[in-house]
């Protein structure tokens, strides 16, 4: 090997072969790195198989050779060190290769934080294969939004803890899809400050959440009571003696008059023990609320005092609520763990207090808990009075006070954990201004709002668990009246958003109303054959027609007279038979337009004359249907919808149900421009809720589009198919009919994706309309 | 003319709640018809069958059904070997032989069927059979009594303002919890406890009426679930057999349920 040959080998070797020596180099030559380098070696190094070593070290080449920073370098050695018994070297150095790639995305900041969070991830998933995909998540993150890197890795404990790593991927897609360009809006996501992003955090987590359990515990609390208090979750952040948890979540619930405030989630419960601490928490609310008498004044008590005199209201009512209804006891008895053992602190005291006083059998021989035990039965006789809970409270409380125990009312929390926070027990005469203020918020919350253009509304609906997502008020800005906010699929976090979509109810602009009449005048053949089909279906009920010359069954009646008849010697009467017919029209239709900016294009090859849009062959299309309903009295509604981003669904009212087919609503039709993009689950979620209010038989959304749902927040259209897919099925299980008729110029849409191949058709060209309106009413009769 | 199959000859149980069988002695002393009104499973057919053998009547008893046309009250020709011969419908038999005729669920029938009754419930008191050419004149003793249910009737079924008008009212609503257990006591055989906690479920049930349940557990069903835990069944077991499953097919009521019938237990 001559001399002049080796640097050119060296290159070669080093990379792949020499790179431990390569990195003793690297670490010896900076005395910042070698300090830390040192241990961390000799610590790894030591019984480890050299090859191993290589492929650990040739990562942390990576990551140098990236200019990461000796930062980053110390980061990696230092979870090597802690990690290497966990994952072992050569995962560890894939770990660094990926810690490599993200300084090449996203800076060096950020791989640092990546690096800081591996231990937490590893003690969170389970082996390499899934923290590298962790890794991967975040170069995905690195590609649109390299600024929030950092900062959600720091946040990785918050995140992985309650949602795992489908979680945390789905947690990351929604971020990018909520804060989509707004750089501001992605760090508030990311960083956890967004009340979005703290409310899907708490929905991401394996356990029951307050959703899914709120109508069961209603109907538990309405069979108990009769007039059960109202459920509501508590608002995040409300201040409370220890109530709240760590990020600020509610653990307990509060009371707060007639309202039971209840946690979102149960934190590390399974979903079945969630599930029965929902169930057991809102039977000791409701109970407080049915069985308790008023507040107690807060006076001169010392917080002590108060956990106390609450911990024994807490048992009074209990023990009413379980005369009433022996059966609660099983429900609350596994909740008291608490054991007679450890140290004594005051929570700890308080607790086996709560147990001793709840569970006869416990044995606890603390001074403390044998004395409560004794005054309250001493008082057991006075369980009607609530005087009682204070007056052995407050004997208690000097007990505990002798005993100087700390007590820390900041970080006190009810044990066990079904019971109330106790602060809905007091009346505070200078009540913390924070906590006043969100009681009125709740209050508000509750408080009916009169929806623009409708009725009255009337008491809270019932939740159906088959509707497409409950409508919630929201508030109103400059943008249209807020009608309603709705729920949207997640396609790839499975999961439902609540109040995700929120509809504008925008004043349509108005045309000229001669210009739909003139475009029905220059059709007058069309107009018979839609006008003759759309009177022609039978739907609704059915009815029996007796004495018929022909039908699938006899009638008994007229075969006895035939027979009689004939005995007689007289020509019988010969119609026997008997048949079931649809008579009566009984329908309401509601008309979904889609005025997004893709109606705007033209149909090629729709005859001679100026070019012609989807939106054009539209407005023919629903006047010449809305005109051939008109004289059949079928309720009739028409609705317009374009979007610009989920908080903007606009929401054109062009027909009432009960309006006449007028000049005012032809004008409304006729200003109708396109614009915006299409989403059509929430305007679908909308109509269904307004068409589920009719009272007919038959109910049925047709609706008008091009086949291509898109928005500008979303970047999958698919996610919009798979939305309005699950809006449509929905629909159909309350029994309302969801068709789309696709005018599709180009015929790339997702019709059938979305309604289903039945229950879809393809309308190139006007002049088959008259066609597909008579499948869809046949199609109707038949059902 | 032999109604003597339609006599009642034992006395049937029925625990009076309220002034029910005073009232409906006194309507039958003027033969004014009568109408029971209440949710299914409290008592009305019962009543009725009592009220029969406290007046010595036999009771033709007819459950309507949709497809119940007038002739199949009143009566029709039916073909013999030589020839037709009349067949009296319940209603004429009842009009003729002077019996306690009892429409149960009247509003089952449709509208066109109901109107049979009316020269029957008026001052007229008969029954004219067009198909025989003959107005029947009711026995003196006749009287009619239907029943009907407004609660889990469709507002699309309702008694004509016709017929309604034509008719004395009683309410029976589920007896007072004491009185309901001793009925559940006395038709099971069951201890007081047992029925007493049986009731105390039924309350839960009936709290939810309206609220996803259209009825609360009827008199009938906690009479059903003390049978079955007479019979060796657990309670709980035999509350859900015999009110949580036939009540509801609502999952989310059935879990509310079970865990109220839970707390009670």
């Amino acid at each position: 090997m001559s001399p002049a040959r080796r640097p050119r080998l060296e290159v070669l070797v080093t990379d792949r072969e020499q790179a431990v020596a390569r990195l003793h180099q690297l670490a010896g030559a900076r005395p910042a790195l070698r300090s830390a380098f040192q241990p961390a070696w000799q610590h790894i190094a030591s019984g480890a198989d050299p090859a191993d070593l290589e492929a650990w070290a040739s990562g942390i080449l990576d990551l140098a050779n990236v200019n990461a920073g000796p930062g980053c370098l110390v980061a990696a050695w230092q979870i090597s060190v802690t990690l290497q018994p966990r994952l072992g070297l050569v995962a560890l150095g894939d770990v660094v290769r990926a810690a490599a790639e993200l300084c090449r995305r996203a800076g060096s900041r950020a791989a640092q934080a990546g690096l800081n969070a591996c231990p937490t991830v590893a003690a969170r998933l389970h082996g390499a294969g899934e923290m590298l995909q962790w890794w991967r998540s975040l170069h995905h993150l690195a590609q649109t939004a390299p600024e929030s890197v950092a900062l959600v890795a720091s946040n990785v404990a918050a995140i992985l803890e309650p949602a795992g790593l489908g979680g945390w991927q789905s947690f990351l897609s929604a971020g990018l899809k909520l804060g989509g360009t707004d750089r501001a809006r992605r760090l508030a996501f990311f960083g956890l400050e967004d009340e979005a992003a703290r409310r899907m955090l708490a929905r991401l987590g394996e356990t029951v959440d307050f959703q899914h359990v709120e109508r069961g515990l209603k109907l538990f609390l309405t069979a108990l009571w009769a007039n059960p208090p109202a459920l509501r979750i508590a608002p995040h952040g409300m201040p409370g003696s220890g109530g709240v948890g760590p990020g600020g979540w509610p653990r307990r619930t509060s009371l707060a008059g007639r309202i039971v405030l209840m946690p979102e989630v149960y934190r590390g419960v399974s979903p079945e023990t969630a599930r029965l601490l929902f169930r057991a928490a809102a039977a000791h609310a409701s109970a407080h609320v049915a069985l308790g008498a008023g507040r107690f004044p807060v006076g001169q008590l010392k917080p002590l005092q108060l956990a106390l005199v609450g911990l024994i209201e807490d048992a009074r009512i209990e023990a009413l609520a379980m005369a009433r209804f022996p059966g609660l006891r099983r429900l609350w008895a596994p909740f008291h763990t608490a054991a007679a053992t450890g140290a004594a602190t005051a929570p700890g005291l308080l607790a086996r207090l709560a147990r001793a006083l709840f569970d006869p059998t416990y044995v606890d021989t603390d001074a403390f808990v044998v004395k409560g035990r004794a005054l309250f039965a001493e008082h057991a006789g006075r369980l009607d009075d609530p005087a009682m809970s204070r007056r052995v409270g407050n004997l208690l409380g000097n007990d505990l006070g002798q005993q100087r125990l700390q007590f820390n009312a900041r970080t006190y929390v009810v044990e066990p954990a079904y019971r109330d926070d106790g602060l809905g027990l007091w009346d505070f005469t200078d009540p913390p201004a924070e906590r006043a203020d969100q009681i009125e918020v709740v209050v508000d919350a509750m408080r009916p709002q009169p929806q623009a253009g409708e009725a009255p509304p009337r008491g809270e609906p019932e939740r159906d668990p088959l509707a497409g997502g409950r409508a919630r008020e929201a508030a109103s800005d400059g943008r249209g009246v807020v009608v309603a906010t709705y729920p949207e699929w997640d396609r790839a976090g499975n999961v439902e958003r609540p109040a995700w979509t929120t509809l504008r109810d925008v004043p349509p602009p108005l045309g000229d109303a001669a210009r739909i009449d003139a475009l029905l005048a220059a059709r007058p053949d069309l107009r018979q054959r839609i006008a003759r089909l759309v009177r022609g279906a039978r739907l609704g009920l059915p009815a029996r027609l007796r004495r018929q010359i022909d039908g699938p069954d006899l009638d008994l009646d007229a075969l006895l007279e035939a027979a009689i008849a004939m005995r007689r010697g007289e020509p019988p009467d010969e119609r026997i038979h008997r048949d079931t017919v649809r008579l009566a029209r009984d329908l309401s239709v509601s008309i979904l337009l889609d005025c997004s900016q893709s109606t705007g294009e033209r149909v090629a090859g729709y005859g001679a004359g100026p070019p012609v849009t989807v939106l054009d062959v539209q407005r023919q299309a629903v006047a010449l249907l809305a005109e051939a309903t008109a004289p059949t009295g079928d309720p009739l509604a028409l609705r317009a919808f374009a979007s610009c981003g989920r908080d903007d669904v606009r929401l054109f009212r062009l027909k009432e149900f009960s309006e006449p087919w007028g000049a005012p609503a032809k004008a409304r039709r006729a200003g109708l421009q396109p614009g915006l993009s299409t989403r059509l689950g929430a305007a679908l979620r909308h109509a269904g809720a307004e068409l589920a209010a009719a009272r007919t038989h038959r109910r049925l959304i047709l609706v008008l589009t091009d086949g291509e749902a898109s928005d500008i927040d979303v970047a999958d259209p698919l996610d919009l198919v798979e939305d309005t897919r699950r809006v449509s099925r929905q629909l159909k299980a309350r029994g309302i009919d969801v068709f789309g008729v696709t005018l599709d110029p180009c015929g790339t849409g997702a019709g059938a994706a979305m309604f289903g191949a039945g229950n879809c058709m393809k309308v190139t060209r006007l002049d088959d309309l008259p066609a597909r309106l008579a499948e869809l009413y046949f199609r109707l009769a038949r059902r | 003319m032999n109604l003597s199959p339609f006599r009642i000859a034992a006395e049937p149980y029925y625990r009076p709640v309220g002034n029910e069988v005073s009232i409906f002695e006194a309507a039958y002393r003027d033969r004014l018809p009568v109408m029971l009104k209440g949710p299914t499973g409290c008592g009305k057919t019962r009543f009725v069958e009592h009220m029969a053998w406290k007046l010595g009547r036999p009771l033709i008893t007819v459950a309507a059904h949709e497809d119940m046309t007038a002739a199949d009250l009143a009566g029709r020709y039916l073909l013999s070997q030589d020839g037709t011969v009349w067949h009296d419908g319940p209603l004429t038999l009842a009009v003729r032989g002077g019996a306690i005729c009892y429409l149960d669920e009247i509003v089952e029938a449709r509208q066109d069927t109901t109107v049979v009754i009316h020269p029957l419930t008026d001052g007229r008191r008969m029954l004219p059979l067009e198909k025989r050419n003959e107005l029947l004149a009711a026995h003196p003793d006749f009287q009619l009594v239907i029943s009907y249910n407004p609660g889990y009737q469709s507002a699309v079924k309702d008694l004509k303002e016709s017929t309604k008008q034509r008719f004395i009212a009683i309410d029976f609503t589920y007896p007072e919890p004491e009185i309901e257990a001793e009925i559940v006591m006395r038709e099971a055989g069951t201890e007081a406890g047992l029925a007493e906690t049986l009731v105390d479920i039924a309350g839960r049930s009936r709290n939810l009426r309206g609220a996803g349940l259209n009825e609360g557990a009827s008199t009938r069903m906690l009479i059903h679930a003390a049978r079955l835990v007479g019979a060796g069944v657990g309670l709980e077991q035999a509350a859900r057999a015999s009110i949580v499953l036939p009540i509801t097919d609502d999952a989310e009521m059935r879990e509310a349920l079970t865990a109220a019938i839970a707390a009670c237990v």
